[in-house]
């Protein structure tokens, strides 16, 4: 306030400087306004206009490369026959088809013009005064008009068509002239294609044949991609499901998703997001016209605005794009039914482990494990029942008794009338009880148990390797599906003495005379000591390492199903195993489930019963409800002899590692350590893999997991990690999931837990793609985002194979088999079988088994593959082979599954249609014995003739069953061109030639065929269906002379 | 001190507007205060000089006799507001282009996000919930905070201050305005916003969100210090207090509304119905915050504890 200014400050002061400065900012601003809404929010045109540019510069080069390669391929002869046969062809038609083109353009097509416009101007005043009717209210108006109508119609206009002269027409005669005029034209057209069809098909092959040879694309398809190219503008593109209001904007960036031409990152300069989707044929399927893009890709197909958003990769946005590695997590949300999914091998793969590996006997998901569900649904079902029956019974009862004493006749009538329906109500729930009987009889069968059950510890194992194995199952056998546990060491006690204590007493129910045994469950012959070389031998060749492995690290061998045995000989006793090897499926005792407990001889013998248990004897002598009669191990028997049995086991007893042994663990015997034991045991859930005495009823410990992929972010507990989780990017679903499987423990990290409050789950040890796998299993595992109708559940043959695969996967059917293609067996891997003279041993491959084999006679197979009661230590097909299909003793439900499987993927018509053939004359018959047994066609020399000596060479199974084995179609095929089924296969291709449009033998003939003017191979195979044991033994008798 | 997590509630899209305000509101209260002053100053010096006041203009502006003692609003008023208009606009671009709304994910009707907080300029009551029935706190206490607003013009019997600043003419509305405005309604805003964590758990500023967190509390209500455990005991002795605490907050309020002669001749020229609304909406006023400070220092749940309703 030194010096006042001279004027006014409020009058005088200027803001012209503040003005034009905030007035430049605010343009400013409004020019960054505009340019944020055209491009800083579209993104999306930047990549638009680079796609453009990139993929004109790749057509151009392609362009280059592809037409020298076309060129050279329109060079060859097959391509000029048929271009010559398609221009022929062409020529042949063209002066027909020409003629009707003349007729049409010059004649018909400028007289229709000409009609047309004369009559689309009277019609349309007729309409509009038909309408001035309609609206009109008054009657003498609506008559007037209908008059003017009707003038309209009669009036006679002058028509003047090109080469014709004027002629006066009324309404009716322009439009029946019209008609007539477009009708001739139709026929002419129709006539002119009927003119070019020979030449168009011929065209179209021509085109076939050019675009199955050119890999990537033909110059036609890049000449037609860049034509769109030139129009190509730059706007959103967007997917738009309407029936589940998906819209998808996701190739408005990824613009070479869908291109005919097949774009690598390389091709458009080093950008990945212009790249083609990889798989084409899943594309094919899934069309996205139908499906979009998200629902399996996850992430944000609406957002445009950035990378980050359209991703779905920023915070609050429920479904980010699945990373690379657990893409097929998408597949599960259609495709939760399945175990087996076509083309998503790691999702397979995350199944397999999360069946494999116990998984499902602590968490619930649904489909996984179903059969011990369904048992206990059938159970208390059952259960509830009986107790209906007898209340109504019980009731029929008081009904009887009222009648009895009633007063009057008609009373009686009718209590004894409500007594006999209630009495026939019983009987319906009979049938009903008798339903789940027959279920529960099946399920016995079915029902599988991860681990081993240890009710047997004390019969089979060496005491004093419990709490060894309890420590850490991993450390002592590399790959164990049994998990480590966290145990101190008093708990290993505990539960180590509880399961000793628990289990079945090897000296309970001995029988009287039987000295010696160490078991009272095995016989003395299972005790007596067998050849370990020849039990290595059998070992190796009998099929065991389809499942088990042997040898450890680098050494190892055989498949990863079940148990590396490597050290077999330190934990188990030698009798156990001769018995288990005989029958794994051999329970010492059999279990009630009403009761809870297992029964004893002495049950038994309170009802005057033989203490005899199978699965024909499997009711349970005290209250006759369903008994698990049966080990619930998926091991099969392979129907051994005793010594072939007492062989292998005395292999696997020699399968240890020197100096081996085991500290003393006299504490096992302590009864006070038993509580604690159980009570740890329960805890951990033991009782999910293993049965184990009193625990049979368990639940499961874990929780669910079906739809744990959408579970809520915020009910992962992260613990005191979450800091750490979101710093690192990893506070995710998928975060959750690889760093539980990696470490179940790790988000107990830092915090203070009593023992048993802390995470149970145990560790796996799974790899980085096994971890992949199961996370890919369980982001996919989502409360669908897509309706009900796009869930994958046919109704037809594709159901049946669905089923199939829970069935083939439970019981590892692809250890020997080969059942899709690109498949690999364990035989496959192990050294042995490369060998040629090995190389026929490996078991037969199943792809196109449903079309191979009858289904009658598949399911008697699979119920008994000896294919015989009596001799059951063979195979009943090829029983040259070492190798052995085995036992599966699978239930009726599971063999129908199977059957069906095979017939679906062999798309054979259901139900099974039988093929009749003519039968043979007798010169027929005649004929064909020659050709069978000619030198030319020497069928006995490989395929088995129930001749011991021949049959130790033989290399294909015997004929007197093909007729009920077989399929003639198949068979046919078979004979034709067996190198096409079954690539390398032993059975020599080119037997027959094509001739005359019949097959005749390639080979040298018999004289009696001279002069046959039927199929020749349609003979040997109708002689084939006719073949018995009798013909061969009459066979094998002229061939001895 | 956990930087990273302050830089998060700070820079969050929807604690922007709050940010500001924190910042706005202190320098306008300020800066109007100082106009307020400068004013006053120049009322005692025109008041104690009538010849001055004859010819100057009460303004504090530089003023010279011979400068005209009113101009138009056109241009001289509408050209700042322009200009300011601009400024806004200018601002308002920059702040919707720059950043987006907060949007989150779907609401699920089986998932409660932690922290559940409402829009900023609900937190207040939100707030306020943690101290009140919700009942109580969500519908009587907004109604009454309306009310009083609207209270407002009937009970104001002071002549002076109209269309320019001044403290000293105004001091108890302005001292009111203070007190509900910025210390109950914005620090509630500021505590929901800034305080509350996780399971609405007190974080000071700088310390980490933890939704694990578990800590000790437990409230009381006030018979219980005193070991009244029968239901009527409770209400009788409840209603007793709070009826205690009316009387001397009433008391309290009517001493400051007539401590100067000037507010004495304001109080003066109320009407009885006047007063006593003014007193109810003061009393309430002030109740607040004792109320907060009761629980938030000594852990006192309720006071007046009674089947229907608990205070």
């Amino acid at each position: 306030m030194s010096e006042r200014p001279e004027r006014d400050p409020v009058v005088h002061s200027s803001l012209s400087r503040p003005l034009v400065i905030w007035s430049a900012l605010l343009v400013v601003v409004l020019a960054w306004a505009l340019y944020d809404e055209t491009y800083g929010i579209r993104p999306w045109k930047g990549y638009e206009a680079r796609f453009r540019k990139l993929y004109a510069g790749y057509l151009a080069n392609a362009g280059l490369g592809e037409a020298e390669y076309e060129r050279r391929l329109k060079a060859s002869p097959e391509y000029h026959r048929l271009d010559a046969e398609m221009q022929a062809a062409e020529k042949a038609a063209r002066p027909e088809a020409s003629a009707i083109d003349r007729r049409i353009n010059s004649g018909l097509e400028p007289k229709i013009l000409a009609l047309n416009g004369s009559f689309q101007e009277i019609r349309s005043r007729i309409a509009a005064l038909t309408y001035e009717i309609e609206t009109t209210r008054s009657a003498g108006r609506k008559n007037a008009l209908r008059g003017e109508i009707a003038s309209l119609q009669a009036e006679v206009h002058r028509i003047e068509l090109p080469g014709e002269p004027p002629q006066p027409m009324n309404f009716d005669q322009i439009s029946t002239r019209l008609q007539q005029m477009k009708d001739e034209k139709a026929r002419l057209l129709d006539r002119r294609v009927e003119v070019m069809r020979q030449a168009s098909a011929l065209r179209a092959q021509r085109d076939q044949y050019l675009s199955d040879r050119i890999p990537n694309a033909s110059l036609a398809t890049i000449a037609s991609v860049q034509h769109g190219l030139d129009k190509f503008d730059i706007g959103i593109r967007q997917i738009h499901v309407a029936d589940i209001d998906l819209v998808d904007r996701c190739e408005s960036c990824h613009l070479g998703t869908r291109e005919p031409i097949q774009l690598t990152a390389a091709a458009m300069g080093g950008e990945a997001v212009f790249t083609s989707h990889p798989d084409q044929d899943l594309l094919k399927i899934h069309d996205p016209e139908k499906f979009g893009c998200t629902p399996c890709h996850g992430g944000n197909g609406v957002a445009v605005t950035s990378v980050e958003k359209a991703h779905g990769e920023n915070e609050h946005w429920l479904w980010p794009l699945h990373h690379k590695e657990n893409i097929e997590a998408g597949c599960q949300q259609c495709h939760a039914r399945e175990i087996v999914t076509e083309m998503a091998g790691t999702l397979n793969q995350g199944r397999e482990i999360f069946r494999l590996r116990g998984c499902a006997a602590c968490h619930r998901y649904d489909g996984f494990d179903r059969e011990a569900e369904e048992m206990t649904s059938v159970s208390q079902q059952t259960r509830a029942l009986a107790q209906q029956k007898a209340a109504t019974l019980r009731e029929a009862g008081f009904r009887v008794q009222q009648a009895d004493q009633a007063a009057t006749n008609a009373e009686a009538r009718r209590l004894y009338q409500q007594a006999t329906d209630l009495q026939v109500e019983s009987s319906q729930l009979d049938a009903k009880i008798d339903e789940l009987d027959q279920r529960s009889h099946e399920l016995v069968r079915e029902e599988k148990k991860t681990g081993p059950d240890l009710k047997e510890v004390r019969m089979k194992l060496r005491k004093e390797w419990i709490p060894v194995w309890l420590k850490d199952p991993h450390a002592w056998r590399e790959g164990t599906k049994m998990p480590t546990f966290r145990l101190d060491d008093s708990e290993i006690r505990a539960i180590s003495a509880f399961l000793w204590q628990s289990g079945v007493d090897p000296e309970w129910g001995r029988p009287p005379g039987l000295p010696g045994a160490r078991s009272a469950h095995t016989t003395p012959e299972q005790t007596a000591p067998g050849d370990p070389a020849k039990g290595k031998e059998a070992f190796e060749t009998r099929g065991c390492l389809a499942c088990h492995s042997m040898g450890e690290g680098a050494a190892r061998q055989g498949g990863t199903f079940a148990a590396n045995l490597s050290r077999e000989g330190e934990k188990a006793n030698y009798d156990y195993l001769v018995r288990w090897i005989l029958n794994p499926r051999q329970r010492t005792a059999p279990y009630c489930p009403f009761e809870k407990r297992d029964l004893t001889p002495a049950d038994y013998a309170r009802h005057n019963l033989p203490y005899v248990f199978d699965l024909d004897h499997d009711k349970c002598p005290n209250d006759g409800h369903q008994l698990q009669v049966e080990q619930m191990t998926p091991m099969p028997s392979l129907r051994l002899s005793q010594d072939e049995a007492r062989d292998i086991a005395s292999y696997l007893m020699t399968c240890k590692r020197p100096n081996f042994g085991y500290a003393p663990a006299a504490y096992m015997d302590d009864p006070a350590l038993k509580a604690r034991g159980l009570a740890l045991v329960r805890n951990y859930g033991c009782a999910g893999c293993h049965e184990i005495a009193g625990l049979e009823e368990e639940q499961r410990i874990g929780t669910e997991l079906t739809r744990e992929g959408s579970k809520p972010l915020e009910r992962f507990d992260f613990a005191l990690l979450l800091p750490k989780a979101e710093a690192e990017g990893w506070h995710t679903h998928k975060g959750f999931f690889d760093h539980k499987l990696t470490d179940p423990a790790v988000f107990d990290q830092g915090k203070e837990k009593a023992k048993q409050d802390r995470l149970k789950m145990p560790n796996f040890n799974l790899s980085k793609p096994e971890i992949d796998a199961l996370t890919t299993l369980l982001e996919g595992s989502v409360d669908p985002t897509v309706p009900e109708s796009y869930t994958y559940a046919p109704a037809d043959q594709r159901a049946d194979i669905i089923e199939g695969w829970w069935v083939v996967r439970k019981y590892n059917c692809m250890g020997c088999h080969r059942i899709h293609v690109g498949q690999t067996t364990v035989f496959d891997t192990l050294p042995r079988y490369r060998d040629p003279d090995w190389k026929d041993q490996v078991p037969p491959t199943l792809i196109g088994e449903g079309a191979r084999v009858r289904p009658d006679w598949l399911m008697r197979f699979l119920e008994n593959p000896a294919l015989s009661d009596k001799e059951t230590n063979r195979d009943g097909v090829r029983r040259y082979l070492k190798v052995r299909m085995p036992t599966f003793y699978f239930s009726g439900g599971e063999v129908r599954k199977l059957v069906r499987f095979f017939a679906a993927l062999s798309s054979q018509p259901e139900p099974f249609v039988e093929e009749t053939l003519e039968p043979l004359t007798a010169e027929e018959r005649t004929m064909a014995r020659a050709l069978f047994t000619s030198p030319g066609a020497p069928c006995l020399k490989c395929h088995m003739t129930g001749d011991p000596a021949h049959d130790a060479k033989a290399t294909a199974p015997d004929f007197t069953i093909a007729r009920e084995r077989l399929q003639p179609d198949w068979t046919r095929r078979w004979m034709l061109d067996p190198a096409a089924i079954s690539p390398g296969t032993a059975m020599p291709s080119g037997l027959f030639t094509h001739q005359d449009g019949r097959w005749v033998f390639a080979g040298q003939k018999p004289s009696v065929f001279n002069g046959y003017q039927k199929d020749e191979a349609d003979l040997l195979l109708r002689y084939m269906f006719e073949f018995t044991p009798q013909e061969l033994s009459r066979l094998r008798a002229g061939m001895r002379n | 001190m956990d930087l990273h997590q302050l830089w998060t509630i700070l820079s969050a899209p929807d604690n922007i507007a709050i940010v500001v305000l924190l910042l706005a509101v202190p320098f306008y209260a300020w800066y109007g205060l100082r106009q307020a002053f400068a004013n006053d100053r120049l009322i005692d010096r025109l008041e104690a000089d009538p010849e001055m006041a004859k010819t100057h203009h009460r303004k504090t502006q530089p003023y010279r006799p011979e400068w005209d003692k009113e101009v138009h609003v056109w241009p001289y008023l509408l050209r700042i507001e322009f200009l300011a208009a601009i400024i806004v606009t200018v601002i308002l671009l920059v702040w919707s282009i720059a950043i987006n709304a907060p949007l989150e994910e779907p609401a699920n009707p089986t998932l409660t996000m932690n922290p559940a907080k409402a829009p900023w300029y609900f937190l207040g009551l939100q707030e306020m919930l943690v101290y009140f029935d919700p009942w109580i706190a969500g519908v009587v206490m907004p109604t009454l905070i309306i009310l009083g607003l609207m209270a407002i013009p009937y009970i104001d019997t002071n002549p002076l201050g109209s269309g320019y600043y001044t403290f000293k003419q105004r001091k108890f509305a302005i001292l009111t305005f203070f007190f509900g405005f910025l210390v109950l309604w914005l620090t509630m805003i500021f505590i929901g916003t800034f305080i509350r964590g996780p399971g609405w758990m007190w974080f000071w500023p700088g310390q980490t969100w933890d939704p694990n967190r578990v800590i000790f509390e437990v409230n009381r209500d006030l018979p219980d210090i005193f070991g009244i455990t029968s239901r009527a005991g409770k209400f009788f002795f409840g209603a007793t207090v709070i009826a205690a605490w009316c009387v001397a907050a009433g008391v309290f309020i009517h001493k400051l509304i007539t401590a100067t002669p000037f507010s004495r001749k304001i109080y003066r020229r109320m009407s009885l119905l006047q007063y006593a609304v003014m007193q109810f909406f003061l009393i309430g006023m002030l109740s607040l915050p004792v109320k907060i400070l009761a629980r938030l220092l000594f852990r006192i749940k309720y006071v007046w504890v009674t089947p229907w309703f608990n205070v």
